[in-house]
């Protein structure tokens, strides 16, 4: 049985090898070598030095935060809805379904969007506010990762949603929890975890951004993603890439403890 | 000759644990056996031992005098009603019960026949090509029993089959099941643990408790004469109390001396008492043999179970037919209902010192 | 009142989540230049979008790509799920600590450390690469939607089939592998958007003239608006749509069986 299962696993292992474990290795290998070869911590000290680069870090940061709080927003009141009310499939499907369209056609229809003639100046026109540049701003970035990032935050909290038991919140408003107390004593608590989940398929990502900051944010927005495309592809650095590569993993490693962490503890 | 055997049969767990410790078993062709006791006491691993889905640690195992203890299950002439019935859920009602014969390569109008044969025998006609997730859990069960018998197996083997079904289904299901072996003529052995299937259906039961066997014998003789106190706590209601042998046909138990049926047992020496409560009955104080208060009686629909006390707190439970006459009553038995038991005797050492003293009878 | 404010917000959400995709759509039908006015309907895009020989093969590279990489994957991540199953303790949670890497890694992580990779093995940056990097990030996913199926598989099954006479090949393809089909269609699902919706790791991996549909819009939206794109990417809505469509139709006649369960 023992060989058996080996077996199976062969092609599996030497998927893991060369395009796991590699990888890792290569990225922190070269992360940590300068343009001769030679290990060392220039990239490091050199990021570190820099204020750009540190301000890029805190920046970037920052802006998946306002992201994934966006998205939050958004999506936990859509998932309460929907899994409250009838024809739940239908609805689920409905906001999976703009998943399964390719990020870039996504994104470049906000191009039309938010363009200086485009439907949302009409719009503001429309309630007499001046047509503006939208295209091309931070507020444009946050805005449209948080579009895309939408679906990504409703399943999750729908389906811890879905998996509360009715007859708990039952229980809240017999034992005399008005809608607000049911909702933030019992409902909040229990889907937490599905929060969690959300904010970690959310955050991260947003993290890492580089067609988004690119198209919409025009260059204003570089998060840690775009300066890994930029030192790979233009710069042609990849040591400094590499690094960045290693602290934006370091980063997310630590957002997953701090989000999963706590679920350990209950 | 018998259809299966189990020879000095254990089987221990690479942490330790024991399920069953040296176990012997001779089962006889034709008939409907139980294995029974409570969960944990090692039935199933006898049963999963005898299918070929795990190996005795130590022992053997013989069909017809021949070993099988290393045959894998696929070939061995043996089938099993699993407890959750383990039908195939891609597979429709037909190609469930064809599965063993497709796999053996049987003709197609052969299965077809054979198949349909089986659809009648547990009345599933025209249930073919039904989805087995269709059917509610007493024709999936009959769909795990003619997918085992279609095969024509020498034993067929049912693992807890009807524990899934409500208490009403259970019953027809019992007398069904009952009713095939018979038509059939092959071997069944069937685990439970409920004690009132087993004395229902089986014609000789097993009682089997922490890996070891308790007691074999038929319905009758294990409610009526039980080994020990766990055969006598296990099936049926009970009045269990210690006593001690005065001499020959004589007990003595809550500071009273009884005439008994017993005898083989040193004077003095410490015993145990069994009454069943339907053995006792509810008299006049003074016609009584011991005098008791009542204190609690609930209608059961066929009887009255009544709690009663008696002035050495000991607690009865008696069942008639009729109420309790008055609060305090005689509680009167004859002597072949006090059933004595010695401490720690084996079923081997009962059965000799029961013929001993039964041929010394005589 | 309550009842209305929901619906509202739902509405509310919908009309977010769908209008760009509609906006798109709407003007691939106008015969102007601009996502502002719409000036009449016309097919003029789409005639343009069947007359880009270029673009076309770049659709068929897409879809060709995307079929072999979610085979391939589909494949070694079932074998893998499988082996993964039948092992213990710390090798097993090793394992699926390794699977998920790729899964929690931003694409742009691991676009570069494989283009590292590539270099590193003396692989040229073509079709291949591609097809390799592929393959890579989608085996995990295979094995993500293979092994819950693996678990739920009710393992006296296997103790049936063998009591009824069945050898080890047969058990295998009779009962396991029916029984985890669902499991391996949708690994199989996940692995073709996986693919289709890639454009990260291909923009690090991909040379030699290779590009696929991703690669192409990004390039030519840096460029500003372009028509020809709403009309592409209202193509590849209704290709969607009618996926989307046969999924609803084939899970809720799944539904009605489990219903008829219960």
């Amino acid at each position: 049985m023992k060989n058996k299962s080996s077996f199976f696993l062969i092609p599996y292992l030497m998927w893991l090898l060369l395009f796991v474990a590699m990888p890792i290795i290569l990225l922190t290998v070269n992360a940590f070598t300068d343009t001769q070869g030679q290990i060392s911590l220039t990239n490091l000290r050199a990021f570190l030095a820099n204020g750009a680069c540190l301000k890029m870090m805190v920046n970037s940061f920052w802006y998946a935060l306002l992201i994934t709080g966006l998205t939050l927003l958004v999506s936990y009141p859509l998932a309460l809805v929907i899994a409250n009310c009838r024809h739940q499939r239908l609805w689920l499907l409905l906001v999976i379904l703009p998943t399964w369209i390719n990020l870039l056609l996504k994104t470049y229809a906000f191009i039309g969007l938010l363009g200086q003639h485009g439907l949302v100046n009409q719009a503001l026109q429309f309630f007499g506010v001046a047509p503006r540049q939208l295209l091309f701003t931070k507020a444009a970035f946050v805005v449209v990762a948080a579009y895309i990032e939408i679906p990504f935050m409703v399943l999750p909290i729908y389906d811890s949603l879905h998996a509360l038991d009715k007859q708990i919140v039952a229980a809240a408003r017999d034992l005399g929890a008005n809608a607000w107390q049911t909702f933030w004593r019992v409902i909040w608590p229990l889907t937490l975890p599905g929060v969690r989940a959300g904010v970690q398929a959310v955050f991260i990502p947003s993290l890492s951004l580089f067609i988004i900051t690119r198209l919409i944010g025009g260059n204003k927005v570089i998060t840690l993603g775009t300066a890994i495309e930029e030192y790979f592809l233009t710069t042609m650095n990849w040591h400094m890439g590499s690094m960045i590569g290693v602290i934006l993993i370091v980063i997310m490693v630590l957002v997953l403890l701090a989000t999963s962490g706590k679920e350990q503890n209950r | 000759m018998n259809i299966i055997e189990l020879r000095h049969v254990t089987r221990r767990y690479p942490d330790g644990f024991t399920a069953l410790h040296d176990i012997n078993l001779s089962l006889e062709p034709g008939k409907f056996y139980s294995l029974l006791g409570p969960s944990g006491s090692g039935k199933t691993t006898i049963l999963r031992l005898i299918a070929g889905f795990d190996q005795p640690t130590a022992g053997e195992i013989l069909f017809k005098g021949r070993d099988i203890t290393n045959l894998p299950a696929s070939r061995r002439p043996l089938n099993t009603v699993f407890q959750n019935y383990a039908l195939f859920p891609h597979l429709n009602v037909f190609d469930n019960i064809a599965f063993g014969l497709k796999v053996k390569k049987v003709a197609p109008d052969e299965i077809k026949k054979k198949v349909e044969r089986m659809l009648s025998l547990v009345r599933l006609e025209g249930f073919g090509k039904r989805s087995v997730q269709e059917l509610s859990g007493g024709q999936q069960q009959r769909v795990a029993i003619a997918r085992a018998l279609v095969n024509h197996p020498k034993v067929l083997l049912l693992d807890e089959s009807l524990s899934a079904l409500d208490k009403k289904l259970r019953k027809t299901m019992q007398f069904e099941l009952r009713s095939i072996q018979k038509q059939l003529g092959i071997t069944f052995i069937f685990v439970t643990h409920d004690q009132e299937e087993a004395l229902a259906m089986s014609d000789e039961i097993f009682v089997l408790n922490d890996g070891r066997l308790q007691q074999s014998g038929s319905p009758s003789a294990i409610y009526d004469e039980p080994v020990n106190e766990f055969v006598a706590r296990f099936i049926g209601d009970s009045n269990l109390m210690s006593g001690h042998m005065i001499r020959d046909f004589e007990v003595e138990f809550g500071n009273h001396r009884f005439e008994c049926a017993d005898a083989g047992i040193k004077p003095g020496e410490q015993v145990q008492v069994l009454l069943r409560p339907e053995d006792l009955s509810l008299v006049e104080p003074a016609q009584g043999k011991i005098v008791v208060d009542i204190l609690s009686q609930l209608f059961l629909g066929d009887h009255y179970e009544i709690w009663a006390k008696d002035d050495g707190g000991f607690n009865w439970l008696i069942h008639t037919v009729e109420k309790a006459p008055a609060e305090r009553c005689g509680l009167h038995f004859a002597p072949d209902a006090i059933h004595v038991m010695r401490l720690g005797e084996s079923e081997s050492e009962f059965d000799q010192r029961l013929s001993q003293y039964e041929e010394h009878e005589k | 009142m309550r009842k209305l404010g929901k619906a509202l917000y739902l509405v509310f959400a919908f009309i977010l989540l769908y209008l760009p995709i509609v906006y798109l759509a709407y003007f691939s039908f106008s015969s102007g230049q601009d996502m502002v006015h719409f000036q009449h309907f016309s097919w003029v895009h789409y005639q343009a979008l069947w007359a880009d020989k270029n673009l076309i093969a770049i659709f068929l590279q897409t879809i060709l790509l995307a079929i072999l990489s979610s085979l391939i994957a589909t494949a070694i991540g079932t074998c893998g799920a499988w082996g993964i199953f039948r092992l213990r303790g710390v090798q097993r949670k090793t394992l699926l600590v390794f699977n998920n890497v790729l899964m929690v890694a931003p694409d742009v992580i691991i676009g570069a450390s494989f283009l590292i990779c590539f270099t590193a093995l003396g692989i040229g940056l073509s079709f291949w690469s591609v097809l390799l990097s592929h393959i890579a990030f989608s085996i995990p996913i295979v094995v993500l939607m293979v092994l819950p199926r693996l678990h739920d598989l009710d393992l006296t099954l296997i103790d049936a089939a063998q009591d009824l006479g069945a050898g080890k090949g047969l058990i295998f393809n009779q009962i396991i592998l029916p029984e985890i089909m669902p499991g391996i269609l949708s690994g199989l699902f996940m692995a073709l958007t996986y693919s289709l919706d890639d454009f990260a790791v291909t923009f690090f991996v991909t040379g030699n003239g290779f590009t696929t549909l991703s690669v192409e819009i990004y390039s030519r939206a840096r460029q500003g608006i372009n028509l020809e794109i709403n009309a592409l990417s209202t193509v590849m809505l209704l290709v969607v749509l009618l996926l989307a469509g046969g999924y609803l139709f084939l899970t809720r006649q799944h539904d009605i069986s489990l219903g008829a369960r219960s």
